[in-house]
């Protein structure tokens, strides 16, 4: 891991600078056969942009609006419905990660963990049973460290690091963001947790092989994808279900959560009966860490032989399959196996209760907390006709005037993940490490990744909202702009074009612009100005830096941005007024203005 | 569309007993003279829960010792009362169990019957994973893994009146526990002095950002976000009164500087500043001891002397108010009867909890340990569970905190209660 980060660190991460040329790359020609009812809503073209990216999108770069607008807003639609705008830059940070490479059993050899190393080395002889009694933490982290370099292996740790670290660098650079978004909202919609180890080190690959590419595809065919996932099976228990140890978790999950909603019209018996169906389903060894115990490691053609079925991970194990009847929501299943599972799922996934719960899911993602009911049934009702299909049901979204309604618009509010990024396109950041972005997220409240129970995230303002959450989005806004979350760096009198505002109060109108265009700023102004419009505010500025920068030049506020753009740290004597300190100056204003605009209340809406 | 708490309810703030009365936020002052504050300054009741996490083997920290199988189960871990040279011996607490001898500080606390032992509490369910397990002790419901709220949460919704302020329920974490998920309004703060808006890097003088703020978040009253800004800034002010960092504890209280320790501090300065606190959560870590558990010294024995020691510390820095408090500790599972094969224990079934207050029925080992023989064990290994957690959870809120509606707080569950509190 340590050369890893080294490697990464050495390289400058130009994500959105570079993402800003290829968005103007050109990519064949799409026409969108639908219209988006925004100017009837009273939008203007840059308004309706701008709620694009803010819904379809983690939020708009510097001068994004504009793009979007000159590329056309339907077609800009269809291009992220598509997926498929060329990513090269963001390509080329990601092959860093080299887990992302990797297959899941892959993964399983290559990364452990300090107490399965310790097991290992005793029963491997390394270690005498009785002297790990004298073994203090300290030795105990060495022994491991020098295990797993003599191993080759690695923590599991490093890998949830930087599974992370990709989450966070697809979101905030790349060009395909609805694909970005919808994975995210679908891994919730499924959700698995780190936090249960025994599923913890599939997720990377359930993320990459089982959402990504299906996140605009036909919602049955996710759905499956889901259930046969090893992931998803070691989360809710599917694994060790058998016709003798039945576990229900799983049954109840993809009915209550995945397809028909709480009040999506089945029983316990149901469950039960689901639960019956889908006995059998179950990981293929993928080493022999897995504890995966009751199933012997078997050639694949004798498993065929008696009636399993291996795909990949997936393994439905004959032998523990409940071969009796069973009756699910009236449909009678008996005795096909591995068929009578994928029936079920393919059942669930056609209820009309699914349609209608995966749309109103949809609409409260993309609209608001309470979408209107219109906007639900026109929305299920495509859901319906298309089969599931996804990419149907969005363009039935924002073809409806309820998604373009000013009831709707800047009516969400973002979630701590969605904050950090917005704050971080907004201001055309750069990644030197995007791993220190997480602990602020994780500060706001959102540990992604680790969210424990099968429901995933809460979709609403209230489980976002509360006071200390509320002053850490605040301290997250002037920790970024005052380039203390580190890692991530960005000029912000380039934002501005090297144009330096006159005042604090010049300087909330600019760059309120560029972090929230198309939004009404006269509110914000008006309430800041007495501050910012204070007499003795440049006096008090000017004050305190001189004095500041005489007791102790080197400031982290005061350098911290000069030395990003000049590349090394500047060891300033600044007790005179020279330029470079009336920069600093007004960059102690700036700073905080902006630091202000990203914890505002505003910015805290999308 | 926001129903959340009343900053300002009528019951009482109880920053008026607490001689603050003078650096108390302007609004307050002025909702108090023009009588929006009714009634009496009022004490309130508050249940402090320590989740220890990775599953404390209860067998060593509260051992039935006068139990043979144990013994032969546990060649290397076992300890007696019986003073010998190979180490120091158990505490004897009734001639049955003994308390770990690392656990000196709980001896008093036992012994003046404010302290009770419950032994063979756990889950019905019988996962043996970490994650299920305290997912489900924390929902509350053992059976149903989708349940959204956690109990705590629930507790506060039962209370059965509004928050005064911010801090009703307080993790000491720094992010929010299951236990506390859910609708009604509670706060993670790792450390208090971080509760603020954080300047770091800006010249004090030219500091307006935090103005700022409080000026932004005014703009909106009726919304969720201009409503929680401003209680946010209201709480910052609470404890921009306090001296957080020259605190002293009361009664020459001395807190291990472990993280337990420091949480249970923190919970004491809440307590004392009367800011409304009724329910607070800390963590204890380490406890999942597969390998080296050690015996009378090693990582058990460190791990319940800093549970001990920090929980007695509280105990006496609050002496004020000890007839309002209540602390009980819980763990996800217990562990294994047999020693594994790396001088540890696995996972096993029912551990044993500890419940501390005035109006607990303490000095005594409440529930049911049968002989450790293997036919009497779960699964031939285990000791099984007799008390369900949730019949100790419920009594406890029930009679301490006066919440009547168990079945709406842990919902699928009705049973008997267990007489560990004694009113």
């Amino acid at each position: 891991m340590k050369s890893f980060v080294k490697t990464l660190s050495l390289v400058f991460l130009f994500c959105s600078s570079l993402l800003l040329q290829s968005s103007f790359t050109e990519v064949p020609d799409q026409k969108a056969s639908f219209k988006m009812p925004y100017r009837q809503a009273g939008l203007s073209q840059q308004q309706a942009a701008a709620h694009l990216l803010n819904r379809l999108a983690f939020g708009s770069l510097p001068g994004q609006v504009e793009e979007v607008v000159k590329t056309g807003l339907e077609k800009w639609v269809v291009q992220q419905l598509e997926g498929s705008l060329p990513d090269d830059s963001l390509n080329r940070l990601l092959s860093r990660y080299e887990f992302l490479q990797l297959s899941n059993a892959q993964i399983a050899q290559k990364y452990t963990t300090a107490g399965e190393v310790v097991s290992k080395a005793v029963k491997e002889g390394l270690i005498n049973k009785d002297s790990i009694q004298n073994f203090g933490p300290q030795e105990r982290k060495t022994f491991v460290d020098v295990y797993i370099k003599a191993h080759n292996l690695r923590l599991t740790q490093e890998l949830y690091r930087q599974l992370i670290e990709q989450k966070i660098l697809r979101a905030a650079c790349s060009n395909n963001q609805l694909t970005e978004v919808l994975t995210d909202f679908w891994f919730n919609h499924f959700n698995v947790s780190i936090a249960k180890t025994s599923c913890a080190e599939f997720i990377p690959g359930y993320e990459r092989d089982v959402i990504r590419p299906r996140v605009t595809g036909k919602f049955g065919d996710l759905l499956l994808a889901t259930a046969k996932s090893p992931a998803m099976l070691y989360y809710l228990d599917n694994v060790r279900s058998s016709g003798s140890g039945l576990n229900e978790n799983y049954a109840r999950e993809v009915m209550e959560l995945h397809t028909l909603g709480v009040d999506g019209g089945y029983s316990q018996e149901d469950v039960t009966q689901a639960a019956r169906v889908l006995t059998g389903w179950t990981v293929y060894p993928v080493s022999q860490m897995s504890d995966n115990d009751s199933i012997e490691k078997a050639n694949e053609a004798r498993l065929v032989k008696g009636g399993s079925v291996r795909d990949g991970d997936f393994l439905f194990a004959a032998n523990r399959h409940d071969k009796g009847e069973k009756t699910v929501l009236g449909v009678k299943f008996n005795n096909e196996g591995y068929q009578e599972g994928v029936r079920l799922l393919e059942m669930l996934a056609r209820h009309p209760s699914a349609a209608a719960f995966i749309s109103r899911k949809l609409a409260v993602r993309f609209v608001s907390d309470d979408p209107p009911q219109s906007l639900v049934e026109k929305m299920a009702r495509t859901f319906k006709k298309t089969d599931g299909d996804i990419r149907q049901v969005l363009i039935t979204m924002v073809s409806s005037r309820e998604f373009w309604d000013t009831a709707a618009v800047r009516q969400k509010i973002k979630s701590p993940f969605e904050l950090a990024i917005s704050a971080v396109r907004g201001l055309g950041a750069d990644f030197e490490d995007p791993y220190p972005l997480y602990a602020w997220i994780n500060r706001m409240g959102q540990k992604v990744y680790y969210y424990p129970a099968p429901t995933g995230f809460p979709d609403k303002a209230q489980s976002w909202i509360n006071t200390g959450a509320l002053l850490n989005r605040m301290n997250f806004g002037l920790a970024l702009a005052s380039q203390r979350v580190k890692g991530t760096k960005f000029n912000l009198l380039e934002l501005n074009h090297y144009h330096e505002p006159e005042s604090p109060a010049a300087a909330l109108t600019a760059y309120g612009r560029i972090l929230l265009p198309g939004r009404d700023l006269d509110e914000t102004v008006k309430r800041l100005s007495p501050i910012l419009n204070d007499p003795d505010l440049n006096g008090k500025i000017e004050a305190a830096v001189k004095k500041k920068a005489a007791a102790k030049p080197d400031t982290a506020l005061v350098s911290d941005e000069m030395s990003a753009s000049a590349g090394k740290q500047e060891k300033g004597e600044k007790k005179e007024q020279t330029p470079a300190s009336r920069a600093a100056e007004n960059r102690a204003a700036l700073v905080q203005v902006v630091g202000m605009l990203v914890g505002s209340p505003e910015f805290q809406r999308r | 569309m926001v129903t959340r708490r009343v900053f300002l309810k009528s019951g009482g703030l109880a920053l008026f007993g607490a001689g603050l009365m003078g650096g108390i936020p302007a609004f307050l002052a002025e909702a108090a003279a023009r009588g929006k504050i009714a009634g009496p300054y009022q004490k309130r009741k508050i249940m402090v829960c320590i989740f220890q996490r990775g599953a404390m083997d209860g067998l060593m920290a509260v051992t039935p010792f006068t139990d043979r199988y144990l013994a032969e189960a546990r060649p290397g871990l076992f300890m007696s009362p019986a003073k010998n040279a190979s180490g120091k011996p158990l505490i004897d607490l009734d001639g049955k169990f003994g308390l770990h001898p690392a656990m000196t500080a709980f001896e008093p606390l036992f012994r003046e019957k404010r302290l009770a032992i419950v032994h063979g509490i756990g889950s019905p369910n019988n996962t043996r994973s970490h994650f299920d397990a305290q997912d489900y002790m924390e929902s509350g419901t053992p059976f149903n893994k989708n349940t959204s709220s956690g109990w705590l949460n629930r507790v506060a919704g039962l209370m059965g009146h509004d928050a005064v302020s911010p801090f009703r329920s307080v993790s000491l974490t720094a992010s929010l526990p299951r236990s506390l998920y859910g609708d009604n309004p509670s706060v993670a703060i790792s450390n208090l002095r971080d509760f603020s808006i954080q300047m770091r890097g800006i010249p004090k003088a030219v500091n307006f950002a935090a103005e700022g703020f409080e000026d932004l978040y005014d703009q909106t009253t009726s919304d969720l976000i201009g409503q929680t800004g401003k209680e946010s800034f209201d709480a910052v002010k609470i404890l921009q009164k306090a001296d957080l960092q020259g605190y002293k504890p009361a009664g020459g209280a001395k807190y291990p500087g472990s993280s337990l320790g420091n949480s249970l501090k923190q919970t004491a300065q809440l307590i004392k500043m009367d800011v409304g606190l009724e329910i607070a959560f800390a963590e204890s870590n380490g406890w999942d001891t597969h390998l080296n558990q050690g015996r009378d010294t090693g990582i058990f024995a460190r791990n319940v002397e800093d549970l001990s020691n920090s929980i007695a510390a509280f105990w006496t820095d609050i002496e004020a108010y000890h007839d309002d408090v209540v602390v009980m500790t819980m763990t996800e599972f217990g562990r294994t009867v047999k020693q594994n094969g790396t001088a540890g224990t696995d996972h096993g079934r029912a551990s044993c909890n500890f419940i501390l207050g005035n109006d607990v029925n303490g000095g005594i080992v409440h529930g049911k340990v049968a002989p450790l023989a293997v036919e009497n064990l779960e699964d031939g290994r285990d000791m099984p569970v007799t008390t369900d957690f949730r019949a100790v959870f419920s009594e406890v809120a029930e009679r301490h905190l006066h919440i009547s509606d168990s079945e709406a707080l842990f919902p699928e569950w009705k049973g008997d209660k267990t007489g560990v509190m004694r009113r």
